[in-house]
């Protein structure tokens, strides 16, 4: 599905991206508005890899 | 000249030789720590308990534990603090070793035996309380030739987590054993394990079982059971093998899950009264580990447990990259999570997330592992852990700690008690 940057009204491009966790830092390519920068986290990876990622690091 | 001891906690312990309850004191000596106590009718007693420049404390002391000032071990679940993480469950008093050093003093002569139906009930009322983690253990479970029904009987009731404790024995003799378990429900493996040398064995279990350990992990690795080793660690036996225990492991990974240290506690049946140089203490093992490893693995790499009391346990969590690289994600410790209400799921989550082998998406060896995708798989299929929990005996019992014990240890009616309380024995 294409998305739209509501603020800058132009289709966002997929991007890689860093994302930081306790401590951890990965990359996973995102949808992110060109102009501005607004990155869109998509629910499926919200809940899946994001989540399960989430969960590995999580303390005992 | 005498060094000066200083006091840095008091606390109530028991007096060695009647169990009753006595007042205690963790005092420094240079750098050791001792618990100190007197008995009206035995005597002065100190043991070591932490041998480093820094102790693991906690504000928690006996000044602000409810309840009277006497308890017994038997009375200690009116001041437990900390819910149940692990319950573990008898299943048999039988062993098919009779090791120089046994907490549960098992052998060849049988106490009676709880039924399947028996388990059942006990599983149930735990599953009922929430208690959804179920250690299975003795004796040596495996000499029962029902454990795949036990096994069922503890999902059936409604165990997420079924934890089977074991010498790897029947595993290592029987090939299509783990299958069998693991097809019955069984979660992993918790297998006694001592050390890569063959001497170890002799003086811990009276015969050279090396063999067999290598062989039982072959069969689960097989069978995708996962096991964790869990090495009894004594001075002048082992302690100079911890670092290769650890390389071994992770050599097998992902068959085996990760390496859980118990330093060697005088309960049960051992040889003889326990000297200071005959104890090791949590701090030590890990200098040991980070030495031997030659810092492949450091002390920065672990955490004081936060689900029980910081000096009864530490964890180390990693994930085993294609050439044997580490990758190091223990967080920081976070003394206010210590006693957070759910502390004790998020640890059963954890262990149980880590010691079970989950999902196995393939990765290339050469794939960048910055990345969400490759670093979720893999920590999904080779995440490892090192811990270990210092049990207390009659010497170090301490009700601080006892108190915010969470490996339980269930009787037949399904109430709980810590394990430290339940296996404490007079010298």
């Amino acid at each position: 599905m294409d998305w739209k940057c509501a603020k800058c009204d132009v289709e966002l491009k997929p991007k890689k991206t860093l994302f930081s966790y306790l401590g951890n830092t990965f990359s996973h390519e995102v949808p992110v508005c060109p102009q501005c920068g607004e990155v869109f986290i998509p629910p499926e990876l919200a809940e899946g890899r994001m989540a399960e990622v989430e969960e590995q690091l999580e303390d005992k | 000249m005498t060094e000066l001891a200083v006091v840095v906690e008091r606390t109530k312990s028991v007096c060695p030789v009647c169990l009753r309850s006595v007042d205690a004191r963790i005092v420094r000596v240079g750098g050791e720590y001792f618990m100190r106590k007197q008995c009206a009718e035995h005597g002065k007693f100190s043991a070591v308990v932490w041998r480093t420049t820094t102790i693991n404390s906690e504000q928690l002391t006996i000044n602000n534990y409810v309840g009277s000032d006497d308890f017994t071990t038997d009375t200690i679940d009116n001041y437990m603090m900390a819910a149940t993480c692990c319950a573990l469950v008898e299943v048999t008093s039988r062993c098919n070793l009779c090791c120089p050093v046994c907490f549960a003093e098992s052998g060849e002569i049988a106490r009676a035996e709880p039924s399947v139906d028996e388990l059942y009930g006990i599983f149930k009322r735990l599953c009922d309380d929430g208690n959804t983690f179920i250690q299975l253990s003795g004796g040596e479970p495996t000499v029962r030739d029902d454990l795949p029904e036990i096994i069922a009987a503890a999902r059936r009731a409604g165990a997420e987590t079924v934890q089977l404790n074991s010498n790897g024995l029947r595993l290592a003799r029987e090939p299509d054993y783990a299958k069998t378990l693991h097809d019955a429900g069984l979660s992993f493996v918790f297998m006694q394990f001592d050390g890569t040398r063959g001497d170890i064995y002799e003086r811990l279990r009276g015969r050279d079982l090396f063999a067999d350990k290598l062989a039982a992990i072959g069969n689960c690795g097989a069978a995708k059971l996962g096991v964790t080793l869990v090495p009894t660690v004594v001075p002048d036996v082992n302690l100079d093998n911890v670092g290769e225990i650890v390389n071994f492991a992770l050599s097998r990974s992902p068959d085996v899950r990760g390496v859980h240290f118990q330093p060697v506690s005088y309960f049960g049946r051992y040889p003889s009264p326990p000297r200071d140089r005959d104890r090791v203490t949590l701090p030590e093992i890990l200098r040991a580990v980070e030495l031997q490893t030659n810092g492949r693995v450091r002390i920065t790499d672990f955490a004081p447990s936060s689900c029980d009391h910081p000096r009864c346990g530490f964890h180390g969590d990693f994930v085993v990259l294609p050439r044997g690289q580490l990758l190091k994600i223990t967080p920081k410790y976070d003394p206010d999570a210590c006693c957070a209400p759910d502390a004790h799921i998020k640890n059963r989550k954890f262990v149980s997330r880590r010691w079970t082998r989950g999902d196995e998406e393939k990765t290339a060896d050469n794939a960048d592992f910055s990345t969400l995708d490759n670093f979720a798989k893999r920590a999904a299929s080779h995440g490892f852990t090192i811990t270990a929990m210092a049990f207390q005996d009659a010497y170090t019992l301490d009700i601080a700690r006892l108190r915010r014990c969470s490996l339980h240890v269930a009787d037949a009616s399904g109430r709980v008690k810590p394990f430290c309380a339940q296996y404490l024995t007079r010298v």
